[in-house]
């Protein structure tokens, strides 16, 4: 009697615990395939001061790759959330700013079977938190529709001019292939021309961003400005290596105050001479910032867009073959990109590597180009 | 207290089954930061130039190991022939030779650093897979 009413308990107990890892699994299976809902309105907060609305900012954040870096102490840092917390308090501290970040984070799996949610977006509002919602991005092309659903459904439309800020952070944008730049999906491709895509998108109601930030290596070169520069009046960008640690971006914060009288153009050369200062001051490597008039550049960009498309399409060939050595450089290193209209519309801010065949480098033209030298042919630019 | 961290990174990783490759490049700069924090914890300029000349060799030692074994693939080799470049360019300014300038003995420190960030740009990275980064690291250990 006594062994069946133990017996009995036993079985009962491990009835319940199978149920029990059953009803988890479950769950966790079910939370994992759930609806791909751009905004669940889970933490959506009223807020109807729309009218104090006057500056709108958007981050994308790139983490789905190795972005592990070191402090001059030692200490191991991840720039995608030290970009995140910072562009946090951005938006924390603009009291007249709409500000939308998204994080594309690497995918994860709880267990190796049950896929987490890859993509993280917030939304504040006057200093106010007014949306965090976890999303998918796991598909095959890349695609910024759901991205734009959501800026398009919270963004503020109160009838007055407002200022359009888009900085974007991550790993240099490829000008052509472009696949491997998701750690998680190596097949995805996404290269400026995407970039170009999603800057469409989002910028439907008011045609150009005013100022967009480009926090990323080799961001400066012809074909970038040029398709950026569609929809931006005004480009940030680096068209040299960048560290890591990226542009210093607390001008951003308190634009009420920062960018009180409006002047964009301005604004944009403060945020370069900070961002270039604080670079110099914390890295040994190359540090080039540099801001683009994009209407004034487009008399350069005209003229050496032919020579530059040659040089990219021949590229596009030559990799499949693996017989051509191509590496960055500066623009003026190359004759038919060395005209005297390279100057204009540009404020660069450059100090060579301290260590390196290029630390006696003294000045940048501010644009970066390709040189490729086939290994069965002489040197061609 | 670094195998508790060692132990608890593996046990995250398995149960958050995080993309290897991140983890296997962050684990060479882990390496080339450690030995900058050695070389500034040292004073004497002769003692930061061996710590750093070792690291160069250890490293690049175990890359030749570890591409001979015919372990790794060929995207591994590719990496690795550009990782070998850079350490002996590195290798050749830190003792002034081929063409470089000798770093200064009051630049090691800087010279340190600037070797951890050459590997920290955000640039197009170099993605050396998990098994071959264990491999190394597990080839620098023996060599020492």
């Amino acid at each position: 009697m006594l062994i069946n009413y133990i017996r009995f308990i036993i079985s009962t107990k491990y009835s319940l615990l199978l149920r029990g890892t059953g009803c988890v699994v479950l769950a966790l299976f079910l939370c994992s395939c759930g609806a791909n809902l751009p905004l669940q309105n889970k933490t959506l907060q009223e807020d109807k001061d729309l009218s104090a609305t006057k500056y709108s900012i958007i981050f994308f954040i790139h983490g789905d790759g190795n972005y592990a870096y070191h402090d001059n102490n030692g200490n191991e840092l991840n720039a995608d959330e030290v970009t995140l917390e910072n562009a946090i308090k951005v938006a924390e501290q603009n009291p007249n700013a709409e500000v939308f970040i998204f994080h594309q984070k690497p995918r994860m799996h709880f267990l190796f079977f049950f896929p987490l949610r890859d993509g993280e977006f917030y939304y504040y509002r006057n200093g106010k938190l007014i949306a965090n919602e976890t999303y998918w991005r796991d598909k095959e092309i890349s695609n910024f529709d759901l991205e734009a659903e959501v800026y398009n459904s919270l963004k503020v439309n109160n009838n007055q001019k407002m200022i359009n800020v888009f900085l974007y952070f991550g790993h240099e944008i490829p000008e052509y292939g472009g696949t491997d730049y998701d750690e998680s999906y190596p097949d995805r491709a996404f290269t400026v021309h995407d970039l170009a895509s999603v800057m469409k998108l989002f910028a439907n109601n008011f045609s150009k961003f005013d100022l967009t930030v480009l926090s990323t290596c080799y961001g400066g070169t012809p074909f970038t400005i040029g398709k950026l520069g569609r929809f931006s009046k005004t480009i940030v960008a680096s068209p040299d290596n960048l560290h890591l640690s990226y542009f210093d971006f607390h001008l951003m914060a308190r634009l009420d105050i920062n960018l009180q009288d409006g002047d964009v153009p301005a604004f944009a050369k403060r945020f370069a001479q900070k961002a270039f200062n604080k670079l110099t001051n914390d890295v040994q490597t190359t540090v080039s910032v540099v801001v683009y008039d994009v209407d004034r550049v487009q008399n350069y960009l005209h003229s050496i867009n032919k020579v530059y498309d040659q040089t990219l399409n021949y590229l596009k060939e030559e990799t499949q073959i693996s017989m051509t050595k191509i590496e960055h450089c500066d623009c003026a290193d190359i004759p038919a990109y060395k005209l005297p209209e390279m100057n204009e519309g540009i404020e660069v801010f450059f100090r060579s590597a301290r260590f390196g065949r290029l630390k006696n480098k003294q000045k940048h033209s501010g644009w970066e180009c390709w040189k490729y030298e086939s290994l069965n042919e002489q040197p061609k630019n | 207290m670094k195998t508790q961290i060692a132990i608890l990174s593996m046990f995250l990783i398995f149960v958050l089954a995080a993309p290897s490759n991140v983890y296997a490049q962050s684990q060479l700069q882990n390496y080339f930061s450690d030995i900058a924090t050695k070389v500034k914890a040292t004073e004497n300029p002769v003692e930061k130039r061996q710590i750093l000349n070792d690291s160069f060799l250890n490293m690049s030692k175990a890359l030749d190991k570890i591409q001979n074994s015919g372990l790794i693939s060929e995207n591994d080799r590719m990496d690795f022939l550009h990782l070998k470049i850079t350490l002996q360019e590195n290798q050749n300014e830190l003792a002034g030779l081929n063409g470089y300038e000798r770093v200064s003995d009051t630049q090691l420190n800087n010279f340190s650093n600037y070797v951890v960030q050459s590997m920290e740009q955000a640039d197009q990275t170099i993605t050396i897979s998990l098994i071959a980064a264990i491999l190394i690291l597990i080839l620098i250990v023996l060599i020492v």
